[in-house]
């Protein structure tokens, strides 16, 4: 069909392109795209052979120069697949192992949890107001949400396992309270950094995220593994006697 | 041009190399070897031409300094540019060595070498790949040593093109094909159609060595001249390779660099074979010999020729057909023994056939889907032959359910069409891009490009996650229903999004169990989901390119997935490598499909060619080829013995993968065929297209035939044009492609697809 629009040069041909190397159907929004693929191209390369030159103490840019800049640059972002023979080379080493048993009544087969995305990532910070110096427990005084800082909170009941919840608390009505929650690093461990050494015990806490809208938040805890295991109890309810 | 600078033990040994071949000269008679074609020099030339400053000229002098045979011209040349070479890196000392033992004048270091003699055939069929880890070594065994010395710390793809020796003179190749397309003509009707298939390798092998050896010009001439003779179903093939003009244009490209190297089969009989050989062996016609040799396998067979149409059945792929041998390897394709599981009685009573290794007969029904006689089936593969995980109560409870649904199943045939109900994704707007249905049907997941998965209730039931946990705390633990208490009604929808993926997902594949689901995405990883908490439980990382298609394994733990990096890998759900790496295809891989009894993987590929792999091994047993298009979808029969495939020519072929020969071929869609599904007892084969139509088929009668020897020896086969017969209905959609087909236990056919007005 007769176009009665008239397109600028570059646009006429990239749609000569498009022609000539078989697409025949395509949206018109394609060309601008490509377009503007093309011009960041070009400006890529084109800058870079200028670096390239002046580095070599020319005053022009010449075929060498750009021949240099595009080689850099499909090694940088328009890398290919491995090679046939590497491949064909890595397959038949895997390919020789033979295929591993598979251990029965072992429940979600998944890998281990380091390669798994089942922790949580996030951890909450509790600002210490006071300190109760029973044994063996850690108290929370209070979680504030909004700033991010080093000191994790409440203690952690003894499990197994490290990604699943273990324990929940009864419900507490917190009002008024605001609640601080410390993203990790981004590492699969749910391991956390003890920062302060009187707090013997870290642990991971889990706001449920969908009840902290309605300021009732609900303390779940899942175990934090440290070498030395951490079996306390879990004391929330003499925490917030005050709220 | 900068070139490196040789240390002095390099320069001596070249000037050594370079003595011993000036003693050769002498030794060898000229004559009969002056019509070899010609190496090194101009790979000299491309080394000293415009290259990458990371390439090595030093490997493309080496092969010319060791030639072991040479016409005394053409060697005095090499030597010339190995003197140029040496007065270019100042290593003034080595060249008057040279120049001194070789006994070459002063003024002639001014030539380069024109065209040298060049080496190539030392074994014309042997792989070309050397210990230096460069591809394409056509250097004779010999000079692959110092190629090696001096190569050894550029093991990438410039070494590959610079050890690339050319075989003739450039300006004849047009010579040479007219020559031999001239000769094919006069040829006898009978034979000429399995010569001309030598008409498309030659073609491109030659147009790429003409380009590799930057030889533009002539190669845009070449490819002018004689790229409208080949076949049509290669268009596609010809017009990426006439964009391909110079070598840096063939950097990237990894398929086409595959198809430099690999030997592109051809099936020819005796006679037509001893006819070409003949004629090519004559002395003129030595060039094209040698080029035939290299790039080219020619698996002769004993028997009449074959015709074109025949030929033109099995051809299309990009690396010709497949070598008889490769599809001689024992396939295991029967079905696994259904385990027995007892059954509480049930008054309607199909035929109850027994459980093989129980000798008495129980009243309760056993399964009579698949298992057949009380002996082993001499086809199907021992159960143990690839670890499988072990029934779970809930799996059999779904046993039990999938057979008594079995009971209830209609039998389909000609006359009677099974009834067809379209899920039609709105609102999709073209961003749908796979589909999957669990087993049962219960559940539809789709995955789309906005990088979500999204997945229904096909039932009234809704969709529940698990409560969390502190909810959980306080449920009752020991009350009967705990199943139903741990769910969580607060938030139960029809639908779940699930996010998480950084690309368009092409992948979706349901677990047998319903709990899991699998996605697959362009941005390389495959993500495992947890039906039951609707989040993301693993990503597996692998491929670092687009993933294509990912399946889950009949049996579950165990999925398969293929992707752009021409590699499709094995995963187990609990190792986060892939168990096995499934590498062959040129191309990649667009469709993965698993077998019914999980011992075998197929995968459908963009290089046009099917590959059925061995799980235990990770080898590829059989190779099927016939289509012009990449492969976008595949099917099992349920009974594991055929194989149907559809691809981007709107053709189904049909497979019989014990013998490995395509038994049928049905024609009728005009689009890519994007699904393809056996009904529940293989009566009806249903497909899809991207010319929204769902086609039924006849598979009883399309399967219906005997191989005999004669077919199975030589691979030959006689295609009926029964499209029509076969071709049960033809359904047309509201402009919604059909991407997914899935017949329920009870053989509904569901069909889903995106609509696209």
């Amino acid at each position: 069909k007769r176009r009665k629009v008239k397109f600028p040069k570059d646009h006429e041909v990239m749609i000569q392109i498009l022609k000539d190397m078989g697409i025949t159907e395509y949206e018109p929004r394609v060309v601008n795209q490509m377009l503007e693929f093309t011009y960041r191209y070009v400006t890529t390369i084109i800058e870079d052979a200028k670096i390239y030159a002046s580095h070599a103490k020319k005053s022009n840019v010449d075929a060498d120069d750009v021949k240099l800049a595009i080689q850099c640059r499909m090694d940088q972002s328009f890398t290919s697949p491995p090679p046939r023979d590497f491949l064909l080379d890595v397959a038949r080493q895997k390919n020789q192992m033979p295929l591993p048993l598979i251990k029965p009544y072992s429940g979600p087969r998944l890998p281990p949890d380091r390669y798994c995305l089942t922790a949580p990532n996030y951890r909450l910070k509790s600002v210490q107001k006071k300190v109760t110096p029973s044994t063996n427990r850690i108290s929370v005084p209070r979680l504030s949400v909004g700033g991010v800082s080093s000191r994790p909170a409440t203690p952690t009941l003894g499990a197994p396992s490290v990604q699943t919840v273990t324990k929940v608390t009864a419900p507490v009505s917190l009002t008024n309270q605001r609640f601080t929650v410390q993203i990790p690093p981004a590492s699969q461990t749910s391991t956390t950094k003890p920062t302060t050494a009187s707090t013997p015990a870290v642990s991971n806490v889990l706001i449920n995220p969908s009840l902290i809208g309605s300021k009732n938040i609900l303390i779940t805890t899942s175990m934090v593994s440290q070498g030395d295991s951490l079996k306390r109890k879990h004391e929330d309810d003499d925490d917030y006697d005050n709220l | 041009i900068r070139l490196p600078v040789f240390s002095s033990a390099h320069a001596h040994f070249i000037c050594k190399m370079a003595a011993v071949q000036g003693g050769l000269v002498d030794a060898v008679e000229e004559k009969t070897i002056k019509s070899e074609p010609v190496a090194d020099a101009t790979a000299n030339n491309s080394a000293n031409d415009a290259r990458a400053p990371s390439s090595s000229p030093g490997s493309g002098v080496s092969p010319g300094v060791n030639k072991p045979a040479a016409g005394a011209a053409e060697d005095q040349q090499t030597l010339l540019a190995v003197l140029q070479f040496l007065r270019k890196n100042n290593l003034s000392e080595s060249v008057e060595i040279l120049r001194r033992e070789a006994g070459l004048p002063e003024d002639s270091l001014d030539q380069k070498g024109g065209d040298s003699t060049g080496t190539g055939l030392g074994g014309p069929e042997a792989d070309g790949r050397t210990d230096a880890g460069s591809l394409l070594s056509r250097v004779t065994v010999s000079s692959s040593a110092p190629s090696k010395a001096v190569a050894e710390d550029q093991p990438d793809v410039n070494v590959v093109l610079s050890a690339y020796s050319q075989q003739g003179d450039p300006a004849l190749y047009e010579v040479y094909y007219s020559g031999l397309k001239k000769f094919i003509e006069t040829v006898l009707d009978c034979h000429r159609a399995e010569l001309s298939q030598v008409f498309y390798p030659l073609f491109v092998h030659m147009y790429l060595e003409l380009v590799y050896n930057n030889h533009e010009n002539k190669a845009k001439a070449f490819f002018e001249k004689f790229s409208g003779d080949q076949e049509c179903y290669y268009q596609d093939d010809l017009r990426v390779l006439c964009s391909l003009t110079k070598k840096e244009h063939m950097r990237g490209n990894e398929t086409l660099l595959d198809f430099r190297t690999s030997k592109f089969v051809l099936r020819i009989s005796r006679d037509s074979y001893q006819l070409l050989k003949r004629h090519l062996q004559e002395r003129q016609n030595n060039q094209i010999w040698n080029i035939i040799q290299e790039h080219l396998y020619i698996d002769i067979f004993d028997g009449m020729p074959r015709s074109k149409g025949q030929i033109d059945a099995m051809s299309g792929s990009l690396a010709g057909e497949a070598k008889r041998e490769a599809n001689k390897a024992k396939v295991y394709y029967g079905l696994l023994k259904e385990p027995e599981i007892e059954l509480p009685l049930d008054d309607e009573d199909e035929e109850a056939e027994n459980e093989e290794g129980k000798p008495k007969k129980k009243k309760p029904k056993k399964d009579n889907m698949g298992s057949k006689s009380k002996k082993q089936d001499p086809n199907a593969p021992s159960q143990t032959r690839i670890p499988l995980p072990e029934l779970k109560d809930s799996d059999k409870l779904d046993k039990i359910m999938n057979m008594k649904e079995a009971t209830k199943r209609i039998r389909l045939g000609p006359d009677n069409l099974p009834s067809i109900c379209f899920y039609s994704f709105l609102n999709a707007y073209q961003g749908l891009t796979a589909v999957d249905l669990t087993d049962d049907s219960s559940l539809i997941a789709g995955g789309f490009a906005d990088s979500t998965v999204r997945v229904w209730s096909v039932t009234p039931k809704k969709l529940r996650k698990v409560k969390s946990a502190a909810d959980l705390n306080m449920i009752d633990k020991e009350s009967d229903d705990v199943l139903e208490r741990i769910m969580d009604e607060k938030t139960a929808s029809e639908s779940k999004i699930l996010y998480g993926h950084s690309g368009p997902v092409y992948g979706i594949s349901f677990s047998p169990d319903r709990n899991y689901l699998l996605s697959s995405s362009e941005d390389g990883t495959i993500r495992l989901w947890s039906l039951q908490t609707f989040t993301c439980l693993v990503g597996y990382k692998g491929h670092n390119y687009p993933v294509w298609d990912t399946q889950f394994s009949p049996h579950g733990y165990y999925f398969v997935s293929g992707g752009h990096d021409r590699v499709a890998r094995l995963w187990a759900t609990d190792h986060y490598q892939p168990l096995r790496m499934f590498s062959g295809h040129l191309a990649d891989i667009t469709c993965t499909r698993f077998h019914p009894n999980s011992n075998y993987v197929v995968t459908g590929s963009s290089d046009r060619t099917i590959r059925l792999w061995d799980v235990l091994n990770g080898n590829c047993v059989r190779i099927f080829t016939g289509h012009k298009g990449p492969i976008h979808a595949l099917a099992f029969s349920p009974n594991g013995k055929f194989l149907a495939s559809g691809a981007t020519d709107g053709r189904v072929l049909l497979w019989d993968i014990g013998h490995g020969l395509m038994v049928g071929e049905l024609k009728g869609h005009t689009d890519t065929i994007y699904s393809l599904r056996f009904s529940r007892d293989s009566e009806i084969l249903a497909s899809g297209s991207m010319d929204n139509t769902v086609r039924l088929w006849d598979a009883t009668k399309a399967f219906d035939l005997e191989t005999d020897d004669f077919t199975a020896a030589t691979g030959h086969i006689h295609l009926q044009d029964n499209s029509q017969e076969l071709l049960l209905g033809s359904y047309m959609t509201k402009s919604t492609p059909v991407i997914h087909l899935h017949f329920t236990r009870r053989n509904l056919l569901l069909a889903a697809g995106g609509y696209n007005p």
